[in-house]
């Protein structure tokens, strides 16, 4: 138990290590390291910004995660997304930039949101007002559970996907660059 | 209390995990993007031992934001990994003095500033940059650098933007993980970046 008393030991003024931590994904997959290895051979494209809570033994959807309310998708500061060009998504275009990704789960589909308030907190304060663009995108089921919320992108024809997966829930939203 | 022990078992585990992480970093392999967790499955993305973090000024922007606290625009965030220290000594040991850092872990470190700011009478445009430090007994050189979105092990230094000279002091107490944040200071905000035994501040005017 020593590293957990490393843990506690952080107690000044300054932020402890989170409980549900950040992170990050590219695609490229990887650009990051593609890049030192002069293995990149796309520019980057986009990259999310997330935090990963995890299932510890809990129900998440429909349970922890209720059905039909705007979800963070994460923890902490709300989820962002970042285009490095002008892409679509489900034939709508939108402009490069940053954009908060919320979700609104039900058990057979996601609706998805990208919302142009950016820097904040959770969904707490969620303006339907500042919407860019809704999608909805169906469930799929996965044998295992994912423990800690996920997020990559993966290639795909017409750009990427963006893979979200948590408990024995994945959704595939696909981002176009034509 | 479930939640607590499931927790605090998590990072039990993972911290049992960073130390063959550690021993890779040091051997100078570049896989160090991502330790699998045998603990917790996930063919999609698993944890990273020295988990992400994010810092803004004004402090708690976002959830500040939130609470209708603030309406003005942030000034700055910085994006960092949190290496910890895991018992042992970091600077001048496991960081060698004169020798690039990339003050954190994996993904180089990213500061964004959202508006124009001065640091040591330097005027640095609004825009994103990555930040480094070449660390030594006495001071840090920090380094803001136009290679974004990059690998800390190997920041282009061809890109180096500007340096800066910060005096180094002892941490007020011993830092186990790496730590990154802004506090105010009368006419803009410092960096605060503490890991071990060590602080250093970087000033920024605004």
């Amino acid at each position: 138990m020593i590293p957990v008393l490393f843990c506690e030991a952080q107690t000044n003024n300054l932020p402890p290590l989170d409980k549900s931590p950040m992170d990050m994904s590219y695609y490229p997959t990887n650009y990051p390291v593609l890049k030192i290895q002069d293995k990149a051979t796309e520019p980057v494209l986009a990259r999310v910004i997330y935090s990963r809570p995890q299932k510890n033994g809990r129900i998440i959807f429909g349970d922890l995660v209720e059905y039909g309310k705007v979800w963070r998708m994460g923890a902490n500061e709300a989820t962002e997304i970042e285009f490095y060009e002008n892409i679509k998504i489900d034939g709508k275009k939108v402009a490069k930039g940053r954009y908060t990704l919320y979700a609104i789960p039900l058990q057979d589909n996601w609706t998805i949101i990208l919302n142009k308030d950016v820097d904040t907190w959770g969904a707490f304060k969620y303006d339907v007002q500042k919407d860019v663009l809704r999608t909805t995108v169906p469930v799929q089921m996965l044998n295992e559970a994912v423990e800690a919320l996920a997020m990559n992108f993966e290639k795909a024809d017409n750009g990427c996907n963006l893979i979200i997966a948590w408990d024995n829930v994945k959704i595939v939203l696909p981002i176009n660059i034509k | 209390m479930i939640k607590t022990v499931y927790s605090l078992l998590a990072v039990f585990l993972f911290s049992c995990g960073d130390k063959k992480q550690d021993t890779s970093s040091e051997s100078g392999r570049k896989s160090d993007t991502t330790i699998v967790n045998t603990q917790a499955a996930n063919p999609y993305a698993v944890i990273d031992i020295s988990p992400m973090d994010m810092s803004y000024f004004p402090v708690n922007y976002s959830q500040r934001k939130m609470t209708r606290d603030i309406s003005t625009p942030p000034v700055m965030r910085v994006i960092y990994s949190r290496p910890h220290k895991q018992g042992r000594d970091i600077f001048g040991n496991l960081l060698k003095y004169g020798e690039p850092w990339r003050l954190g872990a994996n993904e180089a470190s990213e500061i964004e500033f959202f508006q124009n700011v001065t640091i040591q009478s330097k005027k640095v445009n609004a825009g994103r940059y990555i930040i480094y430090c070449i660390p030594y007994k006495d001071k840090w050189t920090m380094i803001l650098n136009n290679d974004i979105y990059t690998w800390g092990l190997k920041i282009d230094s061809t890109k180096d933007l500007m340096k800066f000279d910060i005096p180094v002091k002892k941490a007020p107490v011993n830092f186990e993980y790496f730590t990154m944040v802004f506090q105010p200071i009368s006419n803009g905000a410092e960096l605060v970046m503490a890991w071990d035994d060590t602080e250093a501040r970087l000033p920024i005017i605004f």
